[in-house]
């Protein structure tokens, strides 16, 4: 029999806030539950949203009323979110705190916490940064403050993983890649010809059939319309790849403050016709939108992952995404063209990939079972439940980290002798120290107060005065799958 | 000083006991059921009745009495309202004379303003009259009528305005336990949904019981509610 745990998922984003980490933190803390493990998400309060809401699978979720500052990340007061931690932490018995996205406070501080309490704590970094700009220095320094003492890093993809250890200079062996997935059943190629509706612009014939010379292509763009997604490169693309392309449109969907330089590029170049704006569209809409198109643009700047490129290889749509980031490790190349992040290479990928569709070179009703057989959800918390396990000692060093790694002479500092992660305070501070000149000593007063918030906050509300939460009835693995035992 | 001797009275009950550590004391529930389709729930932080808790009561009782007592005599004293027959009718008189009521009256005296005295005494007064020791609260189940909230508090206000709620049953919608953030801390409470309201009824508002309490009322309604032939009586005591 597995061990199971008592985890808890913590995040400034969650829904209903729509966004790739908070459909990361569902599905995982799903599939993880139907391993038998017990999983509640901490988030802080959205609108008309506080308090503790139970999710339709039984997936418990705490709204935590915070106050929300940008883009719905909460305000860096370092302590005050332990109190109320610590009392959700102990009445639902938690043994692990899972961490996600690294410009969430609420994460950071949370692992703070968890260690202080003698918790297992594991980080999930969904994005990349740079090393250069104000802001960047300062999330990297939050960051480095925040997983000098974590048990476990997880990273998305391996440029992911190159980014966060650099940037919170950690030991690569401490950082796992474990890639996002996609619910595959949710993103089916478009089949029935009834099923869009004439009056707009979409796929006809669907792409199961030859495309002719003279058919429309649809190039499909599903983002939010932001900076860092590269939207100012499409504003530039789209009227240079409509010039060369005759029978071409484009379908856009998302919002964002780029949104009205693309309306006025659609202006200035009498596009109204050929380029159609949806505007913001649910998650569950977003299979109805890719199954209009063909060829799926994904034009951003930076991407850890980009799970939205799978979900549209899913869909059976060629993919022509910019070479950033992890992009290149999630899909393969047969069903992307990659350009450079810069407008002139992004309007040559996007005629390559047109003019490969239209020579019906490439198979996309093929892509949908091959992209099910690479990703499921399923995976990823079979491989999470492994670092779970070796960061709780339930499976040994050697098999976690791997057999050179736990030989003494190679063996790292910052763990200790027993493979995890001392919790005594004098280990903990040394690990803060090297921080930095100012910042370690810095980060060592914000342990230590921690640490003496803790001990007030066992005096002030013992363990024995907190109602211990009822369990819902685990779920049973059955590793065997045997059809018909249940 | 009632203050003081109530909390000392319940820290020796609560040593006899044996079963709570500190001196607040965390409320208890007492369910009575005069009939089958009839249950009351009262939850309060009276401790359960012992020995030393009768004899802390009685001499609180009696200093209450004793003050209450001295106040309106010296408040009496200094406005003079008695008349001479009754000051010195022989039974009054060797109190009124006696040294230690003397000096009483010449602390309480001159150098203090009159109106100043008199609005302390009335304040003592009115604290030795109304002083709660106890919040309680109670909801009574009537099976086929509906349920009856009442609150009463702690303090010297607590006595002023007992809360009282009655919702018939074909107003009730439903009696549920639910979680929400109250404070630092995450609370479990019992809630009455009603018809045609925005807003829920808070069962136990003040004393929020814990969980143990609250999952046991909440069986006890809803067996006394709906349940035919009184299930929740198993549960009594």
């Amino acid at each position: 029999m597995a061990p199971t745990y008592n985890i808890a998922m913590v995040s400034d984003f969650f829904f209903p806030q729509p966004g790739g980490v908070e459909s990361h933190i569902y599905q995982l803390s799903s599939k993880l539950m139907d391993r038998g493990h017990k999983v509640i998400i901490i988030t802080h309060a959205y609108d008309g949203r506080t308090g503790v809401r139970y999710l339709t699978n039984g997936l418990k979720v705490y709204h935590v009323p915070f106050l929300v500052i940008y883009r719905s990340t909460t305000f860096p007061t370092v302590f005050s979110f332990f109190p109320m931690f610590r009392n959700i932490v102990l009445r639902e018995r938690i043994d692990i705190v899972h961490g996600h996205a690294s410009l969430s406070n609420l994460c950071h501080e949370a692992i703070l916490h968890a260690r202080t309490m003698g918790l297992r704590t594991v980080f999930t970094d969904h994005s990349l940064f740079g090393f250069a700009d104000a802001a960047s220095i300062l999330t990297n320094k939050l960051l480095k403050f925040s997983l000098s003492d974590v048990d476990h890093v997880i990273c998305v993809s391996h440029t992911c993983k190159e980014n966060t250890v650099l940037r919170a200079s950690l030991d690569p062996l401490m950082v796992s890649v474990i890639p996002n997935a996609v619910v595959a059943e949710n993103f089916k190629p478009y089949r029935n010809p009834g099923e869009i509706p004439k009056e707009t612009f979409g796929q006809d014939p669907c792409p199961a059939r030859p495309l002719g010379p003279h058919d429309t292509i649809t190039i499909v763009v599903i983002s939010r319309l932001f900076y860092n997604k590269g939207t100012d490169l499409l504003t530039a693309a789209i009227p240079r790849i409509l010039e060369n392309h005759p029978n071409t449109r484009f379908i856009i969907a998302g919002s964002g403050p780029k949104a009205i330089d693309l309306e006025q590029m659609i202006e200035q170049n009498v596009l109204q016709d050929r380029v159609e704006m949806l505007g913001p569209i649910r998650h569950e809409e977003v299979r109805d939108v890719m199954v209009r198109g063909h060829i799926y643009l994904h034009p951003s700047l930076t991407e850890a992952f980009g799970t939205v490129i799978v979900e549209a290889a899913s869909c059976g749509l060629y993919v022509v995404c910019t070479q950033v980031g992890g992009i290149p490790e999630v899909l393969p190349s047969h069903m992307t063209v990659f350009a450079k992040p810069e407008e002139d290479d992004l309007v040559v990928a996007t005629g390559k990939a047109i003019a490969a569709l239209r020579a019906n070179k490439v198979r996309t009703e093929l892509f949908h079972e091959q992209v099910k057989s690479m990703y499921s959800w399923t995976n990823v918390a079979i491989r999470t439940e492994r670092v779970y396990n070796g960061i709780s000692g339930a499976i040994s060093e050697a098999e976690f980290y791997g057999y050179d790694a736990s030989d003494p002479a190679t063996w790292s500092a910052t763990r200790g002798r027993s493979g995890v992660q001392s919790f005594a305070l004098i280990d903990r501070l040394k690990r803060y120290y090297g921080c930095g000149i100012w910042a370690g000593k810095l980060f060592c007063m914000c342990v230590i107060v921690d640490y003496l918030i803790f001990l007030v906050l066992e005096l002030w509300f013992p363990r024995d005065k907190i109602d211990i939460c009822p369990d819902w009835p685990r779920k049973t693995v059955d590793e065997r799958r045997e059809p018909g035992v249940r | 000083m009632a203050v003081i001797g109530w909390a000392k009275s319940g820290l020796i009950a609560n040593n006899l006991d044996h079963r709570r550590q500190n001196a607040h004391h965390p409320p208890h529930l007492y369910i009575r059921r005069p009939s089958p389709t009839t249950a009351e729930y009262t939850v309060t932080t009276r401790p359960p009745p012992s020995l030393t808790l009768r004899l802390a009561l009685v001499s609180l009782t009696t200093l209450r009495l004793v003050l209450f007592l001295v106040a309106l005599l010296l408040l009496t004293t200094h406005l003079s309202l008695l008349p001479r027959p009754v000051t010195q009718h022989p039974y009054l008189h060797p109190l009124l004379a006696s040294p230690p009521y003397q000096a009483l009256v010449r602390l309480t005296g001159p150098p203090l303003p009159a109106w100043a005295f008199a609005a302390a005494a009335c304040a003592v007064l009115y604290v030795c009259f109304a002083w709660q020791l106890h919040t309680t609260e109670r909801l009574l189940v009537l099976r086929g009528l509906g349920i009856q909230t009442s609150t009463t508090g702690e303090g010297v206000w607590g006595s002023w305005r007992p809360a009282t709620r009655f919702i018939p049953t074909e107003k009730i919608r439903d009696v549920l336990i639910n979680e929400a953030f109250r404070g630092f801390e995450v609370r479990y409470y019992l809630v009455v949904l009603v018809e045609g309201e925005e807003e829920v009824v808070v069962v136990f508002p003040r004393l929020l019981p814990r969980r143990r309490i609250v999952e046991a009322v909440w069986r006890g309604v809803r067996g006394c509610l709906y349940e035919q032939g009184g299930e929740g009586r198993g549960e009594k005591g």
